[in-house]
This record gives structure tokens, C-alpha cells and sequence, in this order.
């Protein structure tokens, strides 16, 4: 019937259909396997990540074969550009490391149920729509199946208290800004009577300036992305979340879904709430300060290194956001970047936390980490590179997204907030170097190895690899994002 | 909106009130009777002939009872619960036809309607289990908001057969689109919706708490359930609540799967008592409905808690669904 | 699209019928309460236990299986409201209404063979 969806509506969308077929799969073959077999569901996940990114890369290269630059599809509700593209595939590698550091993690927590890959292949669906996405109800939809996927993975330990706690605080903080930010998009579709991003840029353009129902709209919306994205004031489950998850949902949400959420926070401020900077601008500069400030001074206090690194998170929220502030091409290609770079640096950062746990240690003190150099040295070497990347220090990748970040704010003369990032990149230097320091200067606390298993080697492996070959030959990447930033501003 | 619309659906109201009243009171009777027959005795015979005056005693006495509320319970709730239930086992009658315009409201959206009417009768036996200091009365609200909503599903599966072959959500559409014959048998529903029929029907008697399936008020067990606390004319509006509900399930039955007003033969009676006709086929239907009701109590035992619940849900719900997707692949093959 | 001034009338005669079916039991239950006697007495005011003083709280405890069913019954009542519209359109809607419906149940139906194996079904 042509009067409703074309097949290549479903086209545009294979990757995610792929994506939550797979996951449902496992979600069927988990029933039939042993116990000891449960590796398998990782298998069958991973291979549906293949497949989506193999569907992914088809509908790429037709897309330069056509030269369309663009696939719309359901009418306008899901748009595929090169700024969907380039965050698709972030998620993709995210989940697929996330998908092969889980397995023996799982193992030694005994929760190795399928159930964890099948809803990490559903956030992913979701991530993929939210980048997609063009529409309030689509973004709103997918935003929810991502959130609450992460809700459960982050309560998966179901013996753990920690894990529970953390799950419950995220569920409730969670679906209260869910409602905020529903209300926002509510009164966007007030204003413009539409719900296609698009459209209601162009009603809010229209509006007169001070408008007090854009105003509440803003404010609405800014302040459910703001808890999406762990922007103070609205921070503070993030250092909870972080430390009572699983390791390895810990590092998958503070990648895939992180980078999701910016990609919605991009799109709303961009797309809809463009016309409006004015607005905007002065609360935008507040909240980055307030969130690079806090992350920064609360990260040296902290004892737990997945705490440490929850509020290393907030700081790098602060310095994302810096982009936006600035909202230039170089901004923007900044970010993209930033998010880019982000993935393989804490994911490797990450893994290695992972890789601490072992059948009697929890292994997320910083403590744990002592004596690292003497055990496995490659993984303490790594670690380095990876704090010395997240500090933004070159030749690293890390360096590339601040310098970006900070060129932008140089170019549209906000001096001022430049100043400042740079010297909030001393004070993190000074908090990745008590990891440091701990893991060369100390004696070791046992004799127990790390549990290296192939998937975490191939994790460390790729993650490394990536952040000093971005770090180091970044043209093709810069390229990418270039496109990027194209799209969003079209 | 004119003022003799008003009025006349004023009457109408009342006048489907005391008839639905007097049903109810006489179902009573009826079941008793019957189930007497069944287990060779004869029931009420002292009041009246035949026992006919046996409801307006039992009327009489529930009124004059004394009617004290425990200590502890929940004051709002508890005053609610039975008016509550009472009032949703009225309403479904808003839209429900009982002949060709012998109807109150024809909404076009009255299947819906009554589905969710009667999803509501949840809330009168939850809060009067909640609300009344009782630990029968607990568990009976608790069993039987479980077992109401799990029976909701088969019953609102099973109809989705029915909208496929009426492409309509109006009850009087529905009946309309039953009339005529296939060849020798009426085009009723039922025919091609035997599956539906039996899910609706199986799902109907749970969801009005009738015995194979009255857990919630399984007196060897639970007292009374949910009413244990309860007395005089509160507990006489749960009564007559329960006997409403299972003449709305036998009127949803008829106007769903058995062609309503339809009557299976054509009638050649006079012009002026045509009219009657209608009415007598649905009544017939209706009576017919509650006597299978009737049978089927005083025939079978009492389904144990954890078997009524995996047949419910491990039975009739899955069974809906392949008679749904059959059904809906059918129609397709036959367009 | 409905103006301003739609007066949905078919639903008047549904408001009148809820006035009267609530009036119904507040009417009867004061009438009640002329007629009947009241005696009132301690002993009257107990829960039914049997004749036995009640022990330990009424609203205790209850197992968890309650709120299983509850959770289930919004995913699948939803499912059917989905249904119902889908069913009325069915003949307009054609092939691709039935492969869009066999899509959405397909979904519920994986949803409905895992919560089975997983044992949520069961009641002991």
C-alpha cells in the first residue's frame, strides 16, 4: 500500500531490525543453552553486531553511490545523514567491546544469563534510533528504550546491593526526567503543532523573542537532557550508577549511551531549539562551567576508581558541551570527535577495570590497582595511555577532541571559558596521575593476576590501538566528522 | 440538547434498572432451584409458589440486617468498595441492545466501552480487600484482582476474532452484521468463531468469579473472601454486582457470538407483535446463557489457585491468539 | 475534525445512565440505614477469625507472584488495545496490516515463550 510505508522505509532502518532480531534470538536460544555454554549468547550477539554494521556499511556506500547524502524514511521520522551515520557506528564498536568484555565477567559473577546481550543489542537499537530519529515521538521512544535497557543491565547483579541500589536511584531520577523532558517536548508540540524536529524549528522561528512558553520549553528540555547527559545540577546519579553497575555496563554507558544522549542533546539544540540561541546560550555557559568545575575538584577526593571515573565523565559532559557553547563548525566537528575518541579511551580505561575482577576482589578501588606495573605490565601501560588520553595529553587521541573544542571557543571569542578548560586539564592530569602512581609506585597487594581472558585482550588491544592511531594520524577521522557537522547544520 | 430526549432516556434508564434489578433478584432464585434439581433437592418452596416470593424476602431481610463496620479498616474505601461495584455492573447496560433500538446509548465505540467498564469491577474488590481489616478479606482481593485481570486478556483476545468478521466496534453494528444465513445455519458467529466463543465464554465465567473458577470467595478456604467483613445491604450490592455481571457476560455473549437479536428461525407472526420478536430471541439467548452458568456450578468442582492461573495464562490466553492469527489470515485469503 | 462547538450526543444518554447507576447504591444504602436497627458492640467490632481472637497484622505480607501477573497483564492488555483498532480496519488495511500485526505479535509472542520458560507462569 503506498499510501503508507515504502520497503525502503524498512531499508534505511535494517541495522536496528537486524539488531533487535538478534537480540530476541538470544533472548530464545539462552533458554536452550547449559550453563556452561552461555558464552554462546555473546557469539550470536556479536554476530548481530556484524551484521548491523555490515547493513550498515551497505546502505553507506549506496548512499555515496547515489550521492543522496541523506535517506529520509517514514515520512520524515527517521533521518539518515552522515551525523546518524557517524554516531551508528560509535554505538556499534561500543557494544561489540562491551559485548566481549562482559563474558568472563559474567562468568565470575555467575549472572552469565543472555538476557545481558539481548538487552545490550536493544539499547543499542535504541541509541541507533535516537541518533536517527527526527521526530519527538521516535526520539522520545527510542531515548525510553535505551534508558530503560541501561536500568536493567545496571541492576543485573541481582545479589549485589550495590548494583541494586544503583539500579533503583537510576530508575526513579530516570524516569522523573524522563517526565521533564517529555513535558518540554510536549509544549514543543504545543507551540508548532508538529512533531517533526524540522517543522518545529521553523514554528519556533517565527515566535517572537522572550516568548515565556519558549522559554518553558527550553527550560524543560534542557533540563531532562541535562540529567540524560549527567550535567550538574543534575549529576548526581552518575557517580552512584557508575560505581554500583557491572564493570562492563559502567563502561558501556558511559560510551554508547553518553554518546546518544549528546546526539539527541545535539539534535534538540540544534535542529528545533536553533532559532532560539539567544536563549539558551547564557544557560549553556552556567551549566558547562558548574559541570567541568564539579567534575573536576570531586574526582581528586574519590577512593573508588570507577567513582574517579564517573566524575572524570561529568568533566569531559562540561567540555562537550563547550562545543555547543560555541556552535561553529569547528564545535561541532570538536564534539563529534570528542565522542568519537571518548569511546575507545574509556571503553580501554574500562576494560581494564574489568579485567581487575577476579573471584575474590571487586577490584574497583583504586587500591585494588596497586602494584599493576609488576603483574601485568601491558595492561598498566595501557591504563596510561588511556588516563593520558582522557587528560587530552598528545600525542593521544584525547588531544584532538579538546583541541578542537578549544580552537572553537578561541574562533567565537570566548576567551574567558578557554581559560578556564585548560587549566581544568591540569587539575585531571593531577587525578589520573594518582592511578598512575599507584598502580608503578606500590607494591602489589596479592599475588592474583588480572583475569586476562582473549576478549579483554582483543578489547585492549583494539581500544589502544585506535587511541594512538587517532591520536596520531587523525585525517581520515576528521574528515568523517567534517561530514558530521555538515549535516547538522544543513 | 432537547428536554424530551432527555426524559425518555431518563425512563428508559429507570426502566432498565428495575428490569436488570428484578433479573438479578430472580437469578438468585433461578440458580437455586436449579442447582436443586441437580443435586435432587427443591429448593426454596416456602415463600410464594414455587418459592417465587423468595427474592423480595431475601430483599427484605439483607435491608433490615444490622450493618456494622470493624474496627480498623480503611473508613472511604470500604464505603466505597460495594457501591463501586455495583455501579460499574450497571453501567455496562448503557450501551448494551437489547432488541433493534431497544437501547440505551449506541455508542460506536460500545464493545470498548463495556471492556472497560468491566476492567473497572477490579477496583470495588481490590479496595474491599484492601480496605477491610481482614485477612480472608486480603487474600480474597488479592486472588481475585489476579485472576480478573489475567481472564481480562483471553476475554479481550477472544473478541478481536469477532471485530475481524464485524469491522466494527458498535455492539449494534455487530448484531446487524450477523443477520441472514449461510445456506441453513444463521450467520452467527459463533460458527466461524467457535475458538473465540469457547475462550470468551470460559474467560466470562472467571471474570465474574463463578464457580469452577470462584476462588476469590471460596468459602471452604476464605471464608467468604473480599466480603467476609461485610454485611447487610453492602454486602447485598456485591451480590447483586456478581449476578449482574454474569448477565452482562451473557449478554456479550449473545450480541458477540450469538447473532444478538437475530432469531434463528424467520417468524411469521402478525405486524404489531413483530416487534416483540427481537426482544424474545435476546431474552431466550440471555436466559439460555445463564442457565449453562447455572449448570456449570452446580456440575464441577472448584479449580485449584495455581491451575487457574496457568490455564488462564498457559491456555486460553495462547489459544486466543492462534484463534486471532487464523482467523486474521483467513479473512486475508478470502479478500 | 471536530470544531468547536461538537457536542458528542450519543454520549449523553451514557451520562445520564452513570448519574443514575451511582445515585442507585447511595440511594439504597440510605434507605438502609432508616431501616435497619443498630445494637452496637465490642465484640462486634473484631475481624472475622473463626471466634478466635485475630493474631499479627491483616495486611501482612503476600507473595510476589501478585505483582508478576499485574506487570504481565499491562504488557499484554496493551497488546490487545493495539489489536482492537487494527481488527476494525482489517478489511481496509490489507496485507500490509496483517504483516505489520504478524510483526507486533511476533514480537509479544518471543516475549511470551521467554516469560513462559523462565517460569513467571508458574504459581507454586
Amino acid at each position: 500500500m503506498n499510501e503508507y510505508f515504502t520497503p525502503g522505509d524498512f531499508l534505511v532502518l535494517k541495522p536496528v531490525i537486524l539488531l533487535v532480531l538478534f537480540g530476541m534470538g538470544v533472548m530464545l536460544t539462552d533458554l536452550l543453552l547449559e550453563k556452561h555454554n552461555k558464552y554462546f549468547n555473546a557469539v550470536t550477539a556479536l554476530v548481530g553486531v556484524g551484521f548491523a554494521s555490515v547493513a550498515m556499511w551497505m546502505i553507506q556506500s549506496q548512499m555515496n553511490r547515489d550521492g543522496a547524502g541523506v535517506y529520509e524514511a517514514f515520512r520524515g521520522a527517521i533521518v539518515l545523514d552522515s551525523f546518524s551515520i557517524f554516531f551508528t557506528w560509535i554505538f556499534l564498536i561500543s557494544t561489540a567491546i562491551t559485548i566481549i568484555i562482559s563474558i568472563r565477567y559474567l562468568e565470575i559473577e555467575e549472572e552469565n544469563h543472555g538476557e545481558h546481550y539481548a538487552i545490550i543489542l536493544f539499547a543499542t537499537a535504541g541509541m541507533i534510533l535516537l541518533a536517527t530519529g527526527m521526530d519527538l515521538i521516535t526520539l522520545f521512544v527510542s531515548l525510553e528504550l535505551m534508558v530503560i535497557s541501561i536500568y536493567i543491565l545496571t541492576g543485573f547483579l541481582k545479589r549485589d546491593r550495590r548494583s541494586n541500589e544503583a539500579a533503583l536511584k537510576y530508575l526513579l531520577l530516570g524516569a522523573f526526567s524522563s517526565g521533564i523532558l517529555a513535558y518540554g517536548m510536549s509544549l514543543l508540540y504545543g507551540i508548532s503543532n508538529s512533531t517533526n524536529l524540522v517543522e518545529i524549528q521553523s514554528k519556533l522561528a517565527q515566535r517572537p523573542a522572550g516568548d515565556p512558553l519558549v522559554m518553558m520549553a527550553v527550560v524543560t528540555l534542557a533540563a531532562g537532557l541535562f540529567f540524560k547527559i549527567g550535567a550538574v545540577p543534575f549529576h548526581q546519579w552518575l557517580p552512584d550508577v557508575y560505581e554500583g553497575a557491572p564493570h562492563p555496563t559502567t563502561a558501556f554507558m558511559s560510551v554508547g549511551p553518553k554518546a546518544a544522549a549528546f546526539a539527541l542533546f545535539l539534535r534538540i539544540f540544534m535542529v528545533p531549539l536553533g532559532p532560539v540561541r539567544d536563549q539558551w546560550l547564557p544557560l549553556l555557559i552556567g551549566v558547562s562551567i558548574a559541570t567541568m568545575t564539579l567534575g573536576n575538584l570531586a574526582a581528586i577526593s574519590q577512593s573508588n576508581i570507577k567513582r574517579l571515573l564517573g566524575y572524570s565523565a561529568i568533566s569531559h559532559v562540561g567540555y562537550l558541551m563547550l562545543g555547543l557553547v560555541s556552535g561553529n563548525d569547528t564545535g561541532l566537528k570538536g564534539i563529534s570527535i570528542y565522542l568519537l575518541v571518548y569511546a575507545f579511551m574509556n571503553l580501554g580505561a574500562f576494560t581494564v577495570i574489568v579485567a581487575m575482577r577476579r573471584r575474590d576482589l571487586i577490584g574497583d578501588e583504586i587500591d585494588d590497582m596497586a602494584g599493576l606495573m609488576y603483574k601485568s605490565p601491558t595492561a598498566a601501560v595501557l591504563m596510561v595511555i588511556f588516563l593520558l588520553s582522557l587528560a587530552g595529553i598528545p600525542p593521544t587521541a584525547g588531544f584532538l577532541g579538546k583541541y578542537f573544542i578549544f580552537l572553537s571557543l578561541l574562533e567565537t571569542g570566548h576567551y574567558t571559558l578557554a581559560v578556564i578548560a585548560v587549566l581544568y586539564v591540569a587539575v585531571a592530569l593531577y587525578y589520573y596521575f594518582r592511578i598512575v602512581s599507584v598502580m608503578f609506585m606500590r607494591e602489589p597487594i596479592d599475588k592474583e593476576l588480572p583475569s586476562m581472558s582473549p576478549g579483554i585482550r582483543v578489547a585492549l588491544g583494539v581500544t589502544a590501538a585506535m587511541t594512538l592511531i587517532i591520536g596520531i594520524y587523525p585525517n581520515p577521522f576528521i574528515e568523517f566528522a567534517n561530514r558530521t557537522v555538515l549535516a547538522v547544520m544543513r | 440538547m432537547p428536554l424530551p430526549f432527555i426524559v425518555i432516556t431518563l425512563i428508559k434508564a429507570i426502566v432498565v434498572l428495575i428490569v436488570l434489578m428484578t433479573v438479578a433478584a430472580y437469578l438468585v432464585w433461578f440458580e437455586r432451584k436449579i442447582v436443586a434439581r441437580i443435586q435432587n433437592r427443591w429448593g426454596p418452596t416456602r415463600v410464594g409458589p414455587f418459592g417465587l416470593l423468595q427474592p423480595l424476602a431475601d430483599a427484605i431481610k439483607l435491608l433490615t440486617k444490622e450493618d456494622f463496620t470493624p474496627a480498623g479498616v480503611f473508613r472511604v474505601p470500604y464505603l466505597l468498595a460495594p457501591a463501586l461495584s455495583l455501579t460499574v455492573a450497571l453501567l455496562a447496560f448503557a450501551v448494551i441492545p437489547f432488541g433493534p433500538g431497544f437501547q440505551i446509548a449506541d455508542l460506536n465505540i460500545g464493545l470498548l466501552f463495556i471492556l472497560a467498564i468491566s476492567s473497572m469491577g477490579v477496583y470495588g474488590i481490590v479496595l474491599a480487600g484492601w480496605a477491610s481489616n481482614s485477612k480472608y478479606s486480603l487474600l480474597g482481593g488479592l486472588r481475585s484482582s489476579a485472576q480478573m485481570i489475567s481472564y481480562e486478556l483471553a476475554i479481550s483476545l477472544s473478541v478481536v476474532g469477532v471485530l475481524l468478521l464485524g469491522g466494527s466496534l458498535s455492539l449494534r453494528e455487530i448484531v446487524s452484521a450477523q443477520s441472514g444465513v449461510w445456506g441453513l445455519v444463521p450467520r452467527w458467529n459463533v460458527f466461524p468463531q467457535l475458538v473465540g466463543f469457547f475462550c470468551f465464554f470460559i474467560a466470562a465465567i472467571a471474570e465474574t468469579n463463578r464457580l469452577p473458577f470462584d476462588l476469590p470467595e471460596a468459602e471452604t478456604e476464605l471464608v467468604a473472601g473480599y466480603h467476609t467483613e461485610y454485611s447487610s445491604m453492602k454486602f447485598a450490592m456485591f451480590f447483586i454486582a456478581e449476578y449482574t455481571n454474569m448477565v452482562t457476560a451473557s449478554c456479550m455473549a449473545t450480541i458477540l457470538f450469538f447473532g444478538g437479536w437475530h432469531g434463528p428461525v424467520p417468524s411469521f407472526l402478525p405486524a404489531p407483535l413483530q416487534a416483540v420478536v427481537p426482544l424474545f430471541w435476546f431474552s431466550l439467548k440471555v436466559v439460555l446463557f445463564l442457565f449453562v452458568y447455572v449448570w456449570i456450578r452446580g456440575t464441577l468442582p472448584r479449580f485449584r489457585y495455581d491451575q487457574l492461573m496457568s490455564f488462564g495464562w498457559k491456555f486460553l490466553v495462547p489459544l486466543a491468539l492462534i484463534n486471532l492469527v487464523v482467523t486474521s489470515f483467513v479473512i486475508a485469503l478470502r479478500a | 475534525m471536530i470544531g468547536g462547538d461538537y457536542v458528542p450526543s450519543n454520549y449523553i444518554p451514557v451520562v445520564i445512565f452513570i448519574v443514575i447507576a451511582t445515585l442507585f447504591p447511595i440511594v439504597t444504602l440510605l434507605v438502609a440505614k432508616l431501616v435497619r436497627p443498630s445494637t452496637p458492640e465490642p465484640d462486634k467490632l473484631g475481624p472475622y477469625e473463626c471466634g478466635i481472637d485475630p493474631q499479627m497484622e491483616s495486611r501482612g505480607r503476600y507473595t510476589v507472584r501478585y505483582y508478576i501477573i499485574a506487570i504481565l497483564f499491562v504488557i499484554f492488555d496493551v497488546e490487545t488495545i493495539f489489536l482492537f483498532p487494527w481488527a476494525v480496519q482489517f478489511k481496509v488495511l490489507g496485507l500490509f496490516g496483517l504483516i505489520e500485526m504478524l510483526v507486533f505479535l511476533g514480537i509479544l509472542i518471543v516475549g511470551y515463550v521467554w516469560v513462559y520458560k523462565k517460569g513467571a507462569l508458574e504459581w507454586v
